[in-house]
């Protein structure tokens, strides 16, 4: 393992809390902890495309990155509507 | 070891550990407002991680597209925290501008 690999498996591991968060807290908590994991999910695509010298995992990444910001918009926008 | 090394592994070293604290600070924090601050933060690591690898492989094309991911974050980060925060306040009362409004009566008045 070189280091770009053992950077993309510390992040992966710290997408363990953001799923839970995103699991058991209450709707706009989970909101933020989805907002994180999107940058984390991009960032890790972008270490494994440069650990294995892969460059469609950073295509990858480009489709990710604006996906999950218009997904977070989207999901803070419905949640403007109270429960 | 040349110094590319070095400052591609310190760099990303800075990047991870930016995430893994924005990460401590969701867990570790219980207010969403709290929260939210991290959410802007987390873009940075994004940035230094996308540096690193420009550093690493120079401007190769997965170094100009980390790059483009990475400035990217730095970006929509406070946007996407402005977009946030304004919905947290129109669910919890109506508008986002009522204590704005409140505060610019109390002004006048």
């Amino acid at each position: 393992m070189n280091e770009w690999e053992i950077a993309a498996a510390a992040l992966g591991c710290a997408l363990i809390p953001c799923i839970v968060v995103c699991l058991l807290a209450p709707a706009p908590h989970g909101l933020l902890a989805m907002e994180i994991a999107g940058v984390l999910t991009t960032t890790i695509l972008m270490l494994l495309a440069e650990g294995f010298n892969r460059q469609p995992f950073v295509d990858l990444a480009v489709v990710l990155a604006p996906m999950s910001l218009v997904g977070s918009l989207m999901f803070a926008r419905l949640m403007e509507r109270a429960p | 070891m040349s110094w590319r090394t070095i400052a591609a592994t310190v760099l990303l070293i800075a990047g991870v550990g930016i995430e893994l604290l924005a990460v401590l600070g969701l867990c570790a924090l219980r207010d969403v407002y709290d929260r939210l601050h991290y959410v802007g933060l987390v873009g940075y690591g994004a940035l230094l991680v996308s540096v690193a690898i420009v550093v690493h492989s120079s401007f190769s094309l997965i170094g100009d597209k980390a790059l483009f991911i990475g400035v990217f974050f730095v970006v929509s980060g406070p946007v996407l925290a402005h977009v946030t925060i304004r919905s947290l306040l129109t669910r919890e009362r109506g508008d986002w501008r009522a204590q704005i409004v409140d505060a610019a009566d109390e002004e006048a008045s």
